[in-house]
């Protein structure tokens, strides 16, 4: 149990603890007669007297180790350990014997019998000096590394025996399974390869009874293994044959750690460097406590239960743990170093478990300042350490009193709960979960499915017309009125031999109101081709064919020509008219927003409308991702964001500006939802009845041949910037002939109708405006 | 016994949970509506818990794939130190980490000076996957500096400062898309765009103070500017407009600063100081009526409850007034205690023609003080003149509200308090400098006697007026009488003199004691004078005026009635000649630096400078 200080205590008596009392060891040399020189193993059993507050002496006793005269003879290592045969923990004595004429070093293991007899119990020869890393283990085991392998004897083993692998960073100890086995962690010498790869292979734990080999990183993680210096198994157990095991170990880090099944359970700042053993302090009531002793005789006792370090000590001499009271709970025996040591008595010793009991001793021979600054020292940390475990309970208390007040908030619940029961009454707390559940589900019917939909539609598009794929030439391109625009571009596909003609595109005819009003158009897909099937065709012209492949929804807002922007404010008012449009309130009453706009222009694609600098365009990634918008700071704490885009990408742009926005801020929809629709039912009518009122009006007014030739030109491409002219030319026409014709004549049946139709429109905007104003 | 292989969690695993279920712990309570003491409680046990976390992380040697777990841990930790105030313990976390850093990646550590320091991580993690993580830490090293008020160390690395002030506002949305999806990526417990943002006005606003207590006002005004278009609390932004409004004050721009003022006002209403900066603009301007106006917002505004309460602080991790604790910072938003203000405000109504206004504010001011314990009140506004005087500017202000009685009962309080404890006799010390008269810190005691003494003399000339006003004259004389009793037990000396009678030649300072003691004199003398007129003993009379204007000769009620009874006694040219002087004298210019009670009474018998005027125009022909 006890460790070799340093080697200037080599002097000093090794001390063990067993059954409540304290052994000491101490090797004598005595002349008997001139030529021969004794060599005595002497010990002495001391007992604490609770009434004297002292240990004295219960027995003592002497064995005679060598007679040669030669011989050296020395005590490497004293520690108490289960003795397989006879079944009783025994002090065991590890001595070493060196003569000058034998090569290599003789050892021998004594044990200490009930009978206060030294029995030798085993012995072997070595060529080598065992040096300070040798253990005692259960057996009894005695267990040392040299030059990167692992050696161990014991009473079973009979010889010395080499564990079969060469480890570096060793580290034994004994897992309390059954009878207790011993175990050795090392890594493996790996020098090649995975150094950098930290998988769990790389830590070996070795039995040392049967050989068997397992994972160490169960017991130890892999870092911890290089820097761990000794280690404490507290509990080990098999399930479904893994082991789990609960460990302390004091890491060169100035730490201790725990550790269960492999993960870093809690971990204390230890005050000094070198730990070299710990020991476990049962106080009983009060809860267990490490004590772990480092080198240059610092000692330190952390709880277990708070893993805090309850107290330390320096200039200690050895620590033992047992039942020195005889009360049933362990204390810890803290003797300090003296520079003059009788084997017989101990010099000034503490004696204390940290809750109670405490007997200190200080040899009255002692100069006084030599330990005076010790112990009071050490009862100033008794003292903070009994504060610690005051406060601790204090949080416990705090942690029970907020769980009572949970619990009378339950009951309470429960109680309304009872009573509304009773009462037949509907249960409050239910409600609230119900309406954020509608909420939740409303919006999810009417926002997401409709982006879904149009984009699941175009997906589908080779699967709508499937019967007509194969019959594809055969197809008579003049069964369908194609306007003359598409007319033309399909005779620029056949004359043409370069990539173009070799593309796929896609061209489109709709009517302009559906184009202005939703973003969704239905219209007919044909596929204008060329076969390219051998050399000789491609010699010849090749005959375009054009396949019809049903109606499409398209989504037109991408196909908007966005160069035009830039222009004439009309093509951003159609933008604006066409896109689906959202104004949200942000508001952030604690924080200020900041500069928004910037943070929208520095978005990827943004730039500014020229026509109309307050609104930013964004036009980024993918298509149908046009989008426009409008800030409006109202004060540093609230603006006004108008967003002209499809639902998704309003969304999307949300989301993102919501993680700039400060935390505490709220997007509200300025509009409420319900306006939505009616908005723009309304306008969609009053939209209809200008349309209708100029149509059938210049109808009214235009001769028959112009009325024609309209008709013709009205089916040009909508989007380009000729057809976007020669409609404006159109109109100017039509004001111009209004202006020179100043009562020009009108056929009655024309005019009838004219008014029987407009009366129709303007009924139903006056209907859209009813349920707009509702 | 069979051991199976079974792959144990890797500790990086475990850690990076460990850590994420503390954010997502604090994140909860955050949300919570806590009290400060529960907040504060919750504070030290994350703090505690991630101080731990991060011991086991830094427990075992430093891997390349432990580093980013480790600096956000650091971070989190560093965070809750900095908010405890804890910041020597989060620098010398700052020094250990960067100390690991550079030791895995096997450079040498480097010194110990804070910007060459952090100027060599920087650089050695610029192009590393830790770059961000870094720049995290500085900002906190950032927070400590500002905490700290080294504003010194921040205007030293605003290179690097502002470097990471560009990556974390434009990397964060991008990062913390990615970060919300992977599970195994350890989160932070504030977003450190908000953290830098918060750092970049706030430092902004304490290098503007700093610029500003140093006289360099265009200069602050800049910085402040700046920060006022920021991102920033509420609170902050008001602090921005209220500096600015102080610049402008400093640089004489009397109407661009109340613009500030106002501005930060509308912004914060809890921003006290801008009303109280404002009222100090408008007196500067001597512009009365409004400066009367901010001292009445001023008070109802301290008034309010949540005025003196601190701003919710619990909410954010880490608050304004941790990292804004200048000391001249501070010194622009203190204010004045409210009963100070009240005071300030009875005052200048009362002096400024809205008399029975300021004696609604000065019963008011009473009230309060005599609710409270007196003692406290004394400790709570410095400012305050002490309570007997307070009962005298009172009494005045009453009396001038022809309020005779309450003024006699208030006059008495204060004679009764102070009747056990006036001296017999007392010597009045010439002052040797103008500034110790005035702090009375040389003999307290002594100053302590003379005081009382004055005051009680001023509550018995207050009586003597009320009696006068009720035209009781025999009383009034009595209590004219007793002042100047009292004023006798005064003698004067001067250094290295016998003490002596004083003369009016003497007195050449204002609010000394020694000027109180004259004025006393002359008026009590002058009160007198005028009951012997009321009582037809003009011999008396005359003598008592006379006396006045010796003792203070400035006395306008003096100089008039001394006219009056020679005119009586048929000395019609002395009459005349002592009419002109008195109006010659430039009266009421220094109305405001004398004491309210101190002030020539308005009310009692009053001589017509017009009625006069003709007489001497009579006088003249004849």
């Amino acid at each position: 149990m006890e460790r070799l200080p340093s080697e200037d205590w080599v002097q000093n008596p090794h001390r063990v603890s067993s059954c409540g009392r304290l052994i000491s060891f101490l090797c004598k040399h005595a002349s008997a007669t001139n030529d021969s020189e004794i060599s005595e193993l002497i010990f002495s059993i001391l007992s604490f007297k609770r009434e004297d507050s002292a240990f004295l002496k219960a027995a003592d006793g002497e064995a005679v180790i060598s007679r040669a005269r030669t011989a050296h003879v020395d005590i490497v290592k004293c520690k108490c350990a289960l003795h397989v045969q006879k079944r009783v923990t025994t002090p065991c004595i590890l001595v070493t014997k060196r003569s000058k004429k034998a090569q290599g070093f003789k050892y021998s293991l004594l044990t200490l019998s009930s009978s206060n007899q030294l029995e030798p119990c085993f012995e072997f020869k070595l060529p080598y000096q065992l040096t300070g890393d040798v253990s005692i283990f259960n057996g009894p085991t005695v267990l040392w590394t040299h030059a990167g392998y692992v050696y161990y004897t014991s009473l079973q083993a009979g010889e010395v025996k080499q564990i079969p692998m060469q480890l570096s960073h060793s580290i034994s100890g004994e897992l309390p399974l059954h009878r207790g086995q011993i175990f050795i962690l090392g890594l493996q010498n790996l020098s090649e390869t995975s150094t950098s790869d930290q998988s769990t292979s790389q830590t070996l734990g070795y039995l040392v009874q049967n050989g068997q080999v397992f994972d160490g990183a169960v017991v130890l993680p892999y870092p911890y293994i290089t820097i761990t210096h000794c280690i404490l198994v507290l509990s080990a157990e098999e399930v479904d044959g893994v082991l789990k095991a609960a460990v302390v170990a004091a890491t060169s880090k100035q730490q201790l750690i725990y550790i269960e099944h492999g993960i870093v359970k809690d971990v204390c700042h230890l005050p000094f460097v070198q730990p070299e053993d710990i020991q476990v302090v049962d106080t009983g009531r009060s809860g267990c406590l490490f004590v772990i002793s480092f080198h240059e005789g610092h000692v330190c006792a952390v709880w277990k239960e708070k893993f805090q370090v309850a107290s330390h000590w320096s200039g200690v001499s050895s620590v033992h743990v047992d039942d020195f009271m005889g009360y049933g709970t362990d204390q810890m025996l803290l003797i300090f170093k003296d520079p003059d040591v009788e084997s017989s008595s101990l010099g000034s010793f503490l004696l204390t478990d940290l809750c109670g009991i405490s007997y200190s001793v200080r040899d009255p021979l002692l100069p006084a300042p030599n330990t005076s600054p010790v112990l009071p020292d050490n009862y100033f940390l008794t003292i903070q350490a009994l504060e610690s475990r005051l406060q601790s309970g204090l949080t416990v208390l705090q942690e029970l009193q907020r769980e009572l007040r949970v619990k009378e908030r339950v009951l309470q619940q429960s109680l309304q709960a009872l009573t509304d029961v009773v009462s037949e009454r509907e249960p409050i707390i239910t409600q609230h979960e119900q309406v954020s559940l509608s909420i939740l589900t409303e919006v999810g019917q009417s926002s997401v499915p409709t982006v879904i939909q149009t984009q699941s539609q175009v997906f589908w598009l080779p699967m709508t017309s499937p019967s007509s794929s194969s019959s594809s030439s055969s197809f008579p391109a003049s069964s369908f009125t194609e306007p003359p625009a598409k007319r033309s571009k399909q005779h620029n596909a056949g004359r043409n031999h370069d990539l173009n003609t070799c593309r796929l595109a896609v061209t489109a005819v709709t009517r302009l109101t559906p184009l202005l009003n939703s973003g969704c158009v239905k219209c007919h897909v044909m596929l204008h081709y060329v076969q390219r099937q051998d050399a000789f065709a491609l010699m010849s012209s090749p005959t375009p064919a054009v396949l019809h492949c049903g109606q499409v929804a398209l989504d037109i807002q991408s196909g908007f020509q966005t160069q035009l922007l830039n222009e004439v404010k009309e093509d951003l008012m159609s933008l604006l008219v066409m896109l689906e449009h959202w104004t949200f309130r942000i508001d952030s009453p604690d924080h200020s927003l900041g500069d928004i706009d910037s943070w929208i222009q520095n978005r990827v694609g943004c730039k500014r409308v020229e026509v109309s600098p307050e609104y930013l365009l964004l036009n980024s990634s993918g298509p149908s991702a046009l989008m426009l918008l409008c800030w409006h700071q109202i004060n540093p704490f609230q603006g006004e964001l108008s967003v002209h885009s499809s639902e998704l990408q309003m969304l999307q742009f949300l989301d993102s500006l919501l993680a700039y926005l400060p935390i505490s801020c709220t997007v509200q929809p300025v509009k409420g939802t319900r306006g939505q629709d009616e908005v723009q039912i309304f306008s969609l009518a009053l939209e209809k009845e200008v349309v209708s009122l100029r149509e059938s009006v210049s109808l009214l007014l235009c001769k028959e041949e112009d009325n024609r030739r309209k008709s013709n030109d009205k089916t040009s491409e909508p989007g380009s910037v000729d057809s976007l002219q020669r409609c404006r030319e159109e109109w100017h026409r039509d004001v111009e002939r209004s202006k020179t014709e100043l009562s020009p004549l009108v056929d009655v049946q024309r005019y009838r109708k004219l008014s029987q139709s407009l009366s129709k429109v303007q009924l139903e905007g006056d209907l859209a405006a009813l349920l707009y104003t509702q | 016994m069979a051991h199976k292989l079974y792959k144990p969690v890797s500790l990086l695993d475990t850690w990076i949970q460990e850590n994420n279920n503390l954010v997502n712990k604090w994140k909860q309570q955050e949300g919570g509506m806590n009290t400060w003491n529960q907040d504060q409680s919750n504070l030290k046990c994350l703090s505690s818990e991630f101080h731990k976390l991060l011991m086991k992380i830094q427990g075992v040697p430093l891997l390349a794939d432990h580093a980013q777990l480790e600096l956000t841990v650091m971070y989190n930790a560093c965070v809750y130190s900095v908010a405890l105030s804890q910041f020597s313990e989060a620098e010398l976390l700052f020094a250990q980490a960067t100390e690991r850093v550079l030791q895995m990646r096997g450079e040498k550590p480097v010194t110990s000076d804070p910007p060459v320091f952090w100027r060599k991580i920087m650089k050695s993690l610029k192009d590393t996957d830790l770059n961000a993580s870094i720049h995290w830490l500085l900002c906190l090293q950032w927070a400590v500096w500002l905490a700290t008020c080294r504003l010194k160390m921040i205007l030293e690395l605003q290179e690097e400062l502002s470097s990471a002030l560009d990556l974390l506002c434009t990397e964060v949305c991008d990062d913390r898309r990615r970060k919300g999806k992977s599970p195994d990526t350890p989160l932070l417990v504030l977003d450190p765009r908000r953290l830098v943002e918060l750092l970049r006005v706030c430092t902004l606003i304490a290098h503007g103070a700093e610029k500003l207590s140093e006289g360099e006002s265009s200069e602050a005004l800049n910085d402040l500017q700046n920060a006022s278009s920021l991102p920033a609390p509420r609170t902050l932004v008001a602090y921005t407009h209220l500096l600015s409004g102080s610049c402008f004050a400093h640089m004489s721009h009397p109407q661009m600063a109340l613009q500030c003022y106002r501005k930060a006002l509308e912004t914060d209403c809890h921003c006290v100081s801008a009303l109280y900066q404002s009222m100090l603009v408008y007196r500067q301007l001597r512009n009365t009526p409004a400066e009367i106006q901010a001292l009445r917002l001023l008070h109802s505004a301290l008034m309010l409850p949540s005025a003196t309460e601190p701003v919710i602080a619990g909410t954010h991790l880490l608050s304004q007034s941790l990292l804004l604790c200048s000391q001249s910072l501070s010194s622009f938003l203190s204010v004045p205690s409210a009963l100070s203000v009240l005071h300030s405000l009875a005052l200048k109504c009362v002096l400024h023609g809205r008399v029975s206004e300021g004696v609604e504010h000065y019963l008011d001011l009473l009230a309060v003080l005599h609710s409270e314990d007196q003692h406290q009140v004394s400790s709570k506004a410095p400012h305050l003149p002490r309570l007997p005087e307070l009962y005298l500017e009172a009494g005045a202000a009453l009396l001038m509200v022809q309020r005779p009685d309450d003024c006699i009962t208030l006059c008495e309080e204060v004679i009764n308090t102070t009747q056990d404890l006036l001296p017999e006799r007392v010597v009045l010390e010439e002052p040797e400098q103008k500034g110790e008269a005035i702090n009375g810190d040389v003999c307290a005691e002594h100053e302590d006697k003379v005081e009382m003494l004055l005051w009680s003399g001023a509550a018995y000339l207050l009586q003597g007026h009320c009696h006068t006003h009720l035209k009781d004259w025999k009383q009034a004389m009595t209590h004219y009488t007793r002042c100047m009793n009292l004023l006798m037990k005064v003698r004067f000396k001067k250094i290295g003199c016998q003490p002596q009678i004083l003369s009016a030649d003497m007195v050449d300072e204002q609010g000394t004691d020694l000027c109180v003691l004259q004025r006393l004199k002359g008026l009590s003398l002058c009160g007198r004078g005028i009951c012997f007129i009321q009582t037809d003993q003009l011999r008396e009379a005359l003598r008592d005026l006379q006396l006045s204007l010796q003792a203070f000769p400035e006395c306008v009620g003096a100089g008039l009635w001394c006219g009056e009874v020679l005119w009586r006694l048929g000395r019609r040219q002395e009459a005349a000649a002592c009419w002109e002087k008195t109006w010659s004298f430039t009266t009421q210019s220094t109305a405001e630096n004398i004491r309210l009670y101190l002030q020539e009474p308005q009310t009692g018998p009053l001589l017509d400078s017009i009625e006069l005027r003709q007489k001497i125009q009579e006088l003249v022909p004849t």
